[in-house]
């Protein structure tokens, strides 16, 4: 691997931990799924996937809201699922410009932001209910508020920023 | 390898939005309906008081029966079954009053309902098994001609 890919990587993880503590008072407001996201879109879901799992395992493990093992390990496979949608459209859009229809390209990402967040969130809140003894249903829909605020923010944070983030970061990695 | 530009069909592009505004919505009502019925269990021990009128459409006074006591979370039905004799045709739409106190709808007038708030007349715009009677509140039975312009009582 070229040192270039390594020096992003690591960087995309300090990033990921970073944005992280920086938005810990805003709760599920994060560009963390957005950093893992990128990151599978450009160099595959396998490096994408493992931004995602060593930044949880940072951040789970030092958060200033406390975790519970079980919800941290499903947090942490679960945030996989962005490096693993970034790898799939990485791929699908290898060979095409991220310099003509934006406005389109930023609607699809925003939606590639805002649809592993759903599965994600039923993910998370299907644990924490095993974890805590709470019926399933109650704790999707009690956790309704903070997964619709989870996915709005994805859905905005990925079609604004994805488009120029990726094709800024393209011109890099393609030296 | 060739740039070439992006092609996705608007149409997939806008399933996809809304695929993602119905999800979002529906997670949204969920919370509510799941709130609501919570809310709903916790108060239906609470007894709460509803003035009731009904005005029989035939020149008399209105006939009240206040401070009626009744269940929170009762319908102006519940309320009127209290106090009256109520015939009424359950539907998928909820309960058409048939009459009130043996009095029918008839001669091109029907049973409507008004409630009384700060604001004034309010014509009800639901059937009354639906609507929820709140705390104090004063309801009025109207056997009135059924118009685009409703009048309220008098």
């Amino acid at each position: 691997m070229k040192t270039i890919k390594i020096a992003i990587i690591v960087t995309f993880c300090a990033l990921s931990i970073g944005t992280d503590y920086a938005l810990v008072g805003i709760p599920n407001v994060k560009l963390m799924d957005l950093i893992v996201f990128i990151g599978g879109f450009l160099f595959g879901s396998v490096l994408g996937s493992s931004i995602g799992i060593a930044s949880w395992l940072i951040y789970g493990s030092i958060n200033p809201y406390g975790s519970d093992p079980r919800i941290w390990v499903a947090t942490m496979l679960a945030e996989t699922l962005y490096g693993i949608t970034g790898g799939l459209l990485g791929k699908a859009l290898q060979s095409t410009s991220l310099s003509s229809q934006r406005l389109r390209l930023s609607i699809l990402f925003a939606t590639m932001g805002f649809l592993p967040t759903v599965l994600y969130d039923l993910i998370t809140n299907t644990v924490y209910a095993s974890v805590f003894g709470t019926p399933v249903i109650v704790a999707i829909l009690l956790g309704a508020p903070f997964a619709v605020l989870h996915e709005g923010a994805n859905f905005l944070i990925f079609g604004a920023l994805s488009v120029p983030t990726i094709a800024a970061l393209r011109k890099v990695v393609k030296r | 390898m060739t740039d070439k530009p992006f092609q996705m069909n608007k149409w997939i592009l806008l399933a996809l939005v809304v695929l993602c505004w119905a999800l979002a919505a529906s997670l949204t009502a969920g919370y509510y309906y799941y709130q609501y019925n919570d809310l709903s269990s916790k108060v239906k021990e609470t007894i709460i008081t509803a003035n009731l009128g009904i005005n029989y459409g035939n020149g008399s006074a209105i006939h009240w029966v206040n401070e009626t006591k009744i269940n929170a979370g009762s319908t102006l039905l519940d309320l009127t079954k209290l106090t009256a004799s109520v015939n009424y045709t359950e539907s998928l739409s909820g309960a058409s009053v048939n009459a009130i106190d043996t009095i029918p709808n008839s001669d091109g007038k029907y049973w409507l309902w008004w409630s009384h708030s700060s604001y004034g007349w309010t014509f009800g715009q639901v059937a009354s098994d639906k609507y929820v009677i709140g705390q104090n509140e004063t309801v009025v039975w109207y056997r009135e001609a059924y118009t685009a312009n409703p009048q309220p009582p008098s």
